[in-house]
Order: C-alpha cells, then sequence, then structure tokens
C-alpha cells in the first residue's frame, strides 16, 4: 500500500510549526531524495520551501562556501553606509530548524543515469529529482584581455566577497579627482539596474568624501533598465559626476588593459584611477558542464516545475535560467525556487499543486534616501513566462515617497534573507 | 502519531473528506503565503513593511482589494492583488489568520 502521505503546511514560521509535526511514512518505506546544488537565493529558498512542505523528503543542500554574501545591497557596502558582515548569511538555521543535510562541498557531476550528484571528495549522493542553482558565470573570452587573474587588479564584485572588499579598498585610496571607470555588461546580466545603482551610491560616496572624483561608464548597451529614473536622480543629485557613454557613442567595447587601468573602445581609449568592469554572462558552470545549457548560455527550463528542457529530472531555479520574461535578479530566484519546490512535493508526494504566481520585486538606491522600486508579476504561457503587469516607479515621485522606499527596502532586505536563510 | 491517523480513518469517510478539504485549503494557503515572505515577516517581527498577521481574514481581503482597485496606492502590493483571484486572496487571509494564532496563541 502507498503510504497515506498527507503533506504538512503551516511550517513556514519555522521551528515551533514544524516541531509539531511527525512523519508521514509507513514504516520502512524509504524517504524520497532531492539534492539541491548551490546555496545561494534560488538553491537556500528551494531546500528550505521543500523541507517546509513535507517531511517526507530527505533534503540535502550542497555549498562549497560557508557563507553567503548578498550581492543584492553591496552597493551600500561600496558607498559605506553598511558592512559585508551584515550582508552575509550562514546555513546553521536551514540545518537546525528544517533538518537539511548541509554539505559543504563541490559537486563534480551530476549522474542522470544513476541518478546521483557526485561530489568532490567522492561520495555519490542518489537522488530521485536535483535542483541545480549554480548562479551565473563570466564569459571571460568574450571581453578581450580581462580574465580570472585579472579580478585581483580590476574587480568585476558582481559576486560578493572578496572583490567587493577590493573595489572598496580601492575607491578609498583613490586620489580626490580620479575616474572610476565601470564597464556595464551586455544583456542578460544579473540584476538589470545594479550597475546604474553602482554608479549612483559611489557618486554618493565621492560626494561626500571625493567630491573632485568623476564616474565614467562605458556601457556595452545603448540603452538600459529604469534609464529615466537614474538620469533623472543624477541630475538631482550628483550633477556633472556621472557619465554615460552608450555603445553607439563608443563603438563598443574592444578590450581591457588591466595593467594600464584602462578601458579600450572602438573610437577612445578611457584611463581609470579605479577600473570595475562587469563581464558578459552566461550560465554558472557547473549547469555548462552538466548539459544544462543551449546555444543562447543559460538553462531553458519548464515554466511551471523549472525542470530542465534538456536532462528530465533536472530542475534549474535563479540567474542561471532562461526562463522567458523574468529577469535575473534574487527576487526572481526565490520566487521561481518556491514554485520548483511546491512542484518537486507535489509530484514526490502526490499532493495538489497550486498554480504558480511568479513575481519580481526590485528596490534600486539612488541614494542613501532615495530608491525607487519596481513589481511585476509573470505567468506561464505556452512554454514561456510572459510579464501580465509591470508597475515602476516614476520621476515626479515626491521625496517623502523615494525616503518610504527606501526605509521600506531596508525592511524587504531583513524579511528577504529571513525568507530564504531562517 | 500513527494511532490519530488509524483513529481518523476508523471513524468514517465523511470525517476523512471534512480534514482533506481542511488540508488542501492550507495547502493551498501556504503556496500562495510563501509569496507573501518574500517581503513581510511571518513572524511577529516588523519593519518598514507592515506586518500581515494578526489581520482578521475580513481584514486582509478588504486590503487586497483596495490595492487591487488602487484606493490603497502601492505599486508592489497592486501587482499581487491583481494576480490574484478573488477566491485566492480569501484563501491566503484565511492562511495568514491561522498561522497568527500558532505563532500568537
Amino acid at each position: 500500500m502507498k503510504s497515506r502521505t498527507r503533506r504538512e503546511f503551516g511550517c513556514l514560521t519555522g521551528a515551533m510549526v514544524l516541531a509539531g509535526l511527525a512523519p508521514r511514512l509507513a514504516a520502512g518505506e524509504a524517504k524520497a531524495k532531492v539534492v539541491v546544488v548551490g546555496g545561494g537565493i534560488g538553491g537556500a529558498t528551494a531546500a528550505k520551501y521543500l523541507a517546509a512542505s513535507t517531511r517526507t523528503i530527505e533534503i540535502t543542500l550542497v555549498e562549497p562556501k560557508l557563507n553567503y554574501t548578498t550581492c543584492f545591497f553591496s552597493n551600500l557596502y561600496l558607498a559605506g553606509l553598511c558592512s559585508l558582515e551584515s550582508l552575509t548569511h550562514g546555513y546553521k538555521t536551514l540545518a537546525q530548524r528544517y533538518g537539511i543535510n548541509v554539505i559543504h562541498d563541490s559537486v563534480a557531476a551530476v549522474d542522470p543515469v544513476a541518478k546521483t550528484v557526485g561530489l568532490k571528495s567522492g561520495p555519490k549522493l542518489p537522488y530521485d529529482r536535483v535542483v541545480v542553482a549554480p548562479g551565473i558565470a563570466f564569459n571571460y573570452e568574450a571581453l578581450a584581455g580581462y580574465d580570472e587573474a585579472a579580478t585581483q587588479i580590476i574587480p568585476h564584485a558582481w559576486n560578493a566577497g572578496p572583490q567587493t572588499q577590493l573595489l572598496r579598498r580601492q575607491l578609498e585610496s583613490m586620489e580626490d579627482g580620479g575616474v572610476f571607470v565601470l564597464v556595464a555588461p551586455p544583456n542578460p546580466f544579473r540584476c538589470p539596474p545594479a550597475p546604474y545603482e553602482r554608479a549612483s551610491l559611489v557618486a554618493y560616496y565621492f560626494k561626500q568624501h571625493k567630491p573632485r572624483s568623476r564616474i565614467l561608464i562605458l556601457d556595452a548597451k545603448d540603452s538600459f533598465n529604469s534609464q529615466d529614473l537614474f538620469l533623472d536622480a543624477w541630475e538631482r543629485h550628483y550633477r556633472g559626476m556621472i557619465e554615460w557613454l552608450p555603445a553607439q557613442f563608443t563603438g563598443g567595447i574592444k578590450a581591457i588593459d588591466v595593467k594600464g587601468r584602462s578601458v579600450k573602445t572602438a573610437s577612445e581609449t578611457f584611463k581609470a584611477a579605479v577600473a570595475n568592469v562587469i563581464p558578459p554572462q552566461i550560465a554558472g558552470q557547473f549547469a555548462q558542464q552538466n548539459g544544462l545549457v543551449d546555444q543562447s548560455g543559460w538553462c531553458p527550463v519548464d515554466p511551471i516545475t523549472f525542470e530542465s528542457k534538456l536532462q528530465p529530472g533536472i530542475h534549474v531555479v535563479g540567474d542561471a535560467t532562461s526562463a522567458g520574461d523574468m529577469p535575473k535578479s534574487a527576487f526572481v530566484a526565490n520566487s521561481q525556487a518556491k514554485a520548483c519546490a511546491f512542484a518537486i512535493a507535489a509530484a514526490l508526494t502526490g499532493s495538489e499543486r497550486q498554480s504558480p504566481h511568479l513575481f519580481n520585486t526590485c528596490y534600486t538606491f539612488l541614494s542613501p534616501d532615495d530608491a525607487v522600486s519596481n513589481a511585476v508579476s509573470f505567468k506561464p504561457v505556452a512554454g514561456t513566462i510572459k510579464i501580465i503587469d509591470n508597475f515602476v516607479s516614476q520621476v515626479q515621485e515626491s521625496v517623502e515617497t523615494r525616503h518610504q522606499a527606501a526605509r521600506e527596502a531596508q525592511s524587504w532586505y531583513a524579511a528577504f534573507t529571513r525568507d530564504t536563510f531562517r | 502519531m500513527r494511532k490519530i491517523i488509524a483513529a481518523s480513518i476508523a471513524a468514517g469517510s465523511f470525517t476523512i473528506l471534512a480534514d482533506r478539504s481542511y488540508a488542501a485549503d492550507r495547502d493551498a494557503g501556504a503556496q500562495l503565503a510563501a509569496m507573501c515572505a518574500s517581503c513581510h515577516r511571518l513572524d511577529v517581527g516588523n519593519g518598514g513593511i507592515p506586518t500581515i498577521l494578526g489581520m482578521s481574514p475580513e481584514m486582509l481581503t478588504r486590503a487586497m482589494l483596495a490595492y487591487r482597485s488602487r484606493e490603497r496606492p502601492s505599486h508592489i502590493m497592486r501587482a499581487i492583488a491583481l494576480s490574484l483571484s478573488d477566491e485566492e486572496i480569501a484563501t491566503v487571509a484565511r492562511y495568514l489568520a491561522a498561522l497568527n494564532r500558532q505563532v500568537r496563541p
């Protein structure tokens, strides 16, 4: 007889509620196994919501690092407005409160035939489903002169951590009057407004401490996310400090001279006091090595279950996915991970799955007390994911509305990281 | 715990059906509430984003409908409210009220 597994919910508040539940397995019956590869926002959320949905699935989260530092809000750190520690989150609560087996190791490969996830240290973990959340990798081949080694001199700081600290130190030791050159990547890339938020918050730091300094954005694109909001804010807060040069003006970025700390475009070479090169991006290495990536460089997925369209039984969530209209953001990773977790729980326990609701919400700081927000709802349509509604802050908003958004953003960060890691 | 399940099965199909529909409602509520938890803390904590625990199902439903009609301004909440059916709003409102009773008995 199949076990009478009724999914237990009401566990989203954590230990208190979970403690009241008991496994609904017949004696001796093996639990279904899910392995989650990658402990960023997508992976951690998927593991947590699988654990909170059902106690009849054994969940293992594999992540090499002991802590995760959020890239979102790291621009506030660059501006000297928060510590990197305050953006850093561990996995202890996921293990202790939800019973997730957290393994700090790298994954060598997934074997979809044997249904095992092989760890670098040797063991192979059997799975019924695997969730892969590898995030982004950098396509260094697409940018002459710049590579992994170059990040020690010219950081991209597009994964938060040591490179973010290096960039902050470089800004601190820069002389007043220097030029900060920021190279913005082509689409698609992680967090579309973030390079421009970075320019805004570095400008804020310069205005306080190095008012003669300037920021030059060399863009691989001709337009960017929320452009009108940024241009308006730069005029109001940082007049004359930020210059944005689109590809049509420079002829595009041709090469990076790491030693000379300069950026060569088709028309001219720009010398930097501090440079920040954000390279073109592709799906994380693990996705590329395990047959999850198509010719676009990203992972095509089913819009309802987030199962890979290339490898059955393997689900992909977060920045690595190619998911229709959904941008690459932490909020999207969290939203996709929940949809994926509920779909897997339903498939493995036979419980009912509600139709998924997918969202993106994004707060962007223009200055510490001037923030804008964006809310988008999505729906699976004909094999892909389409935008249903899109609401964005307006240029004419009042100072008080912007203050309120900045306050909300801080509160959102606390709730969101709690939702993911605790 | 298995004894309790066995006892409820023995009590007859009527009980099981009633129990299942309650469970289904709770499952649906939890899946919808997961969406709220991306911004609202679903415990006693509070901050710049108002808490949604401690509101009656009626208050929550009214608030969502007010966001949907733009009577209350917030483009984030309007996007959420527009994406939910009336039934889904009622379901998540019931779920959150029940969750509040668990968190703050």
